[in-house]
């Protein structure tokens, strides 16, 4: 029972990870990627590509993927956010629904169908105690969140840039008359939402196989996972993360592994039926 | 028409987070008269429009309309029993053609059935027919009869606007609540809009309007109330108003402030 | 409004395509078309008309097709599988639409994706009953009191006219209350509500009906194709559904009979392409929706406002 702990809380942290990169487009931008577990796959990939057919050093194949994923960010922010502000968000969801069909189809004709594996960044023996194995990779993801959390916090509170992303974040209209570079804090946010799921998909391959398709129930539990948090709301993201983690792994187990995917759902519709704002509230679409 | 007033309010509250909207607002309105509520920006006075109509629900307080208590109630239910209003903000629906906007409201008291509208039958389309010629008629009285089938969205701001009073007034109205009816317009347009309102009166609709504008609204009132930072400060008729001091500080005050 | 030439055209145009088209693959295309369009139809009261996103409308129409291959599969008479899909469906529409009915936007879409996915992962690991991944074959097909439609051709001509009266329907509902109170809810709710619509049952009304039409179309799909597989009714079907009537413009009732043929017929025309078929796919969704979000119909309205304007 101790080992479905820790492996849920592992599953948990990369969820955690995925809401993560959509909050903080979400946060600027007030957009919702439909499209991030695309971008999680191909963080897997490009991290593939490097690690297994061109034989580079695990390192070097994280830090290629970290860059190409912010230029991918870019190019996303480009192709959809430019073109589509102002309009209604149901034609902004089904863009980026869009981009994440372009994204895995580009993705089934460049690598094909077929799963692939990712090996781990770290090596070495598991950790044992109380009857439960920890495996390197699992230490590497709880330290990779967590590193990620107190970098995140660091920047956005602690430096310049930071500072200014938040403003953004709080009222764009008035950032940018008040001469914040707001384009340039959207970047990075699109940039860094990008990376951020990446990393993921870096995270994730070790364990489960890569394939094209991956990406679409992943970016649905990253979604989960911000409704359960509360939408906008970084710390309740990791804490509904690992909590989504840890209901599909002890349900799995106990009730049916085939309905695994479905989890996530039904505690989704849950929250929501119990709080229709969503846990922190949702702005409403109409002011009277 | 009873010699009851109309609208019955009492303790009217509302609160959002640490501001307070109504303080414990009083209001009776008349059956029959044109009532307005006046007072400076930020008063409350669409805040209280919200709650009279259902559109954002007071916090406490009762409301009673036509001798129906109506606090809380869902906006639909309060429409129902012969409450219509229109918005500071013009909300026509932009996608439905003129006529179909205000066949919406005058469909109030229709009951829908998806059998009758499958099958066309007989009774479908009287009541459709019915429906028509009381929109007709609600576009007559503000002058938008020859526009019937133009697309909402194309009217220019002022008919619009008339278009959202046509429509309040096809669900057959006791009471209609006017939100700043005459923003925007210019005086031609304005004094068009108070004949109607007079004409209105004149049928036996109680009009509850809140205007910006004062001076508009002191030639057309026979009551007014005013409020200032959500309390309600004075009342009567307009010429004791317009004289009373704490109204004509709230007002100077506020300008003073702003300077 | 409604020009008689047109309609009388396209009648005639659809009536005779059989008779020119000889190939039997591309009738069987034309009927899946025929089909899609009546789901689009229905989709276009919840998304086009009452403004409610819904990615659930292909687990409806799977749930159409299931249940009428399963029940005319275990011998149930062809004449109750309709009454029984509609059954099944609007219970559905119910489940999901009653909790569902306060949520916007952004919850309501990843709500509807969920069902449709959980409702997808019950079919697939289902297996004694659904067949599973593989799906279910040798559908018995329409027969009432023995007879049914023999060969794509007659099939062809029952959709047509399956399609026509979903047609008239939706245009009697359009022109009605119930179409005007779903419009006027998507336009400005706080208006509706104040004009005596009660938003919250009109929006499950339009939810409940296009699930019907999808229902019923799912049931057509089983007894004229015979075949069957979850994969006609996954997610990114759902995602097709919208983007058809995205494409064709929403709330048009001729949209989205043009946007389901053009769509269905599409992907055949340039099966050549392969894989990079979804990818010009999705890009041209995302065009259009940049370039013309109000789909065909709002260019064809386009056009004829300015031949209006001009003369």
């Amino acid at each position: 029972m101790g080992q479905l702990v820790v492996n849920g809380l592992a599953l948990g942290s990369i969820y955690a990870l995925v809401a993560l990169g959509l909050l903080l487009i979400f946060n600027t931008v007030q957009i919702v990627n439909f499209a991030q577990g695309q971008l999680l796959m191909l963080g897997a990939f490009i991290g593939i590509s490097c690690a297994v057919t061109h034989e580079l050093p695990v390192a070097m194949a994280w830090a290629i993927t970290m860059v190409a994923m912010a230029l991918v960010g870019i190019v996303f922010m480009v192709l959809v956010y430019f073109p589509l502000r102002g309009r209604p968000a149901f034609l902004v969801i089904l863009t980026t629904i869009a981009m994440g069909i372009v994204l895995e189809n580009l993705a089934l004709i460049v690598w094909g169908p077929l799963p692939v594996s990712l090996p781990s960044p770290v090596r070495g023996p598991p950790l044992r105690f109380a009857g439960v194995v920890v495996s390197m990779h699992q230490i590497f993801i709880f330290a990779t969140l967590a590193v990620i959390l107190l970098l995140q916090f660091l920047f956005l509170t602690k430096t310049r840039f930071g500072i200014l992303m938040q403003a953004t974040a709080q009222d764009l209209h008035t950032a940018r008359l008040v001469g914040i570079p707001v384009n340039r804090t959207i970047a990075v946010a699109f940039a860094f939402g990008a990376v951020l799921s990446g990393i993921a998909g870096l995270l994730v391959a070790p364990i489960f196989l890569a394939e094209p398709t991956m990406g679409g129930s992943l970016g649905l539990k990253g979604f989960v996972v911000s409704v359960i948090g509360g939408f906008g709301n970084l710390p309740g993201a990791v804490i509904g993360g690992l909590f989504l983690g840890l209901i599909e792994t002890f349900g799995a187990r106990y009730i049916s592994s085939n309905f695994r995917d479905a989890y996530a759902f039904i505690v989704m519709i849950a929250v929501l039926v119990a709080w229709p704002r969503g846990l922190f509230g949702e702005k409403s679409s109409e002011k009277v | 028409m009873t010699s009851e007033p109309i609208i019955a309010a009492r303790g009217v509250t509302r609160r959002f987070g640490g501001l307070v909207a109504l303080d414990n607002v009083d209001l009776d309105v008349p059956c029959g008269i044109v009532q307005a509520i006046i007072g400076p920006n930020g008063s409350g006075k669409t805040t209280l429009l919200n709650a009279l109509s259902g559109a954002s629900h007071a916090d406490a307080g009762s409301i009673r309309i036509g001798g129906n208590e109506i606090f809380r109630l869902k906006a639909h239910r309060i429409a129902r029993l012969g409450l219509a209003r229109t918005f500071q903000t013009i909300r026509i629906f932009e996608n439905l053609s003129v006529i179909e906007n205000v066949k919406v409201a005058a469909a109030c008291h229709t009951p829908t059935s998806l059998f009758n509208i499958v099958t066309s039958n007989a009774r479908q389309q009287q009541s459709e027919a019915e429906i028509d010629s009381n929109s007709r008629e609600a576009l007559q009285i503000v002058g938008l009869a020859g526009r019937a089938n133009d697309n909402a969205k194309q009217l220019p701001y002022a008919q619009q606007r008339l278009l959202e009073i046509a429509r309040a007034l096809a669900s057959k109205p006791k009471v209609l609540l006017l939100d700043e009816p005459a923003a925007g317009m210019n005086m031609t347009e304005s004094m068009t809009l108070l004949a109607t309102i007079a004409r209105l009166k004149n049928s036996g609709i109680t009009i509850l309007l809140v205007e910006h504008n004062v001076r508009l609204v002191m030639g057309i009132s026979d009551r007014v109330t005013v409020l200032d930072f959500g309390k309600k400060i004075a009342e009567g008729a307009p010429s004791e108003v317009q004289r009373n001091p704490l109204v004509i500080e709230a007002y100077l005050g506020r300008r003073h402030r702003h300077a | 409004m409604k020009s008689w030439p047109i309609l009388a055209l396209s009648a005639a145009v659809a009536l005779a395509v059989p008779v020119v088209a000889h190939d039997g693959y591309i009738i069987q295309l034309l009927n899946i078309a025929i089909l899609n369009a009546i789901v689009v139809l229905g989709l276009n009261f919840v998304t086009g008309w009452a403004g409610q996103i819904n990615f659930g409308q292909a687990a409806f129409y799977g749930l159409g097709a299931y249940t009428t291959a399963i029940a005319t599969k275990a011998g149930l008479p062809w004449i109750a599988s309709p009454f029984l899909s509609v059954i099944v469906v609007v219970v559905a529409s119910l489940m999901l639409g009653l909790p569902t009915m306060r949520l916007r936007t952004y919850y309501l879409a990843m709500t509807t994706i969920g069902f449709g996915e959980i409702v997808r992962l019950m079919i697939v690991h289902w297996e004694p009953v659904t067949g599973g991944t593989s799906g279910l074959r040798a559908i018995p097909g329409v027969s009432i009191f023995g007879f049914g439609p023999q060969g794509q051709m007659q099939h062809y001509y029952l959709l047509i006219a399956t399609l026509g009266f979903a047609i008239l329907i939706a245009s009697r509902i359009r022109h009605s209350v119930l179409g005007r109170a779903m419009i006027a809810t998507r336009d400005s709710e706080i208006a509706a509500e104040q004009s005596g619509v009660d938003t919250t049952r009109i929006k499950l009304l339009a939810f409940m009906i296009g699930a019907v039409y999808a229902g019923l179309a799912g049931c057509l799909y089983a007894s004229s194709i015979r075949f069957i597989s979850p994969d006609s009714f996954s997610g990114t079907q759902a995602v097709l559904l919208m983007t058809m009537l995205i494409v064709g413009g929403m709330g048009s009732i001729a949209g989205c009979v043009v946007g389901a043929v053009a769509l269905t017929i599409l992907p055949e025309a340039l099966r050549f392409l392969g894989q990079w078929y979804l990818v010009l796919y999705g890009l041209g969704v995302i065009a259009v929706i940049v370039v013309a979000p109000g789909g065909l119909a709002s260019l064809v309205s386009l056009s004829q406002l300015r031949r209006a304007n001009a003369g």
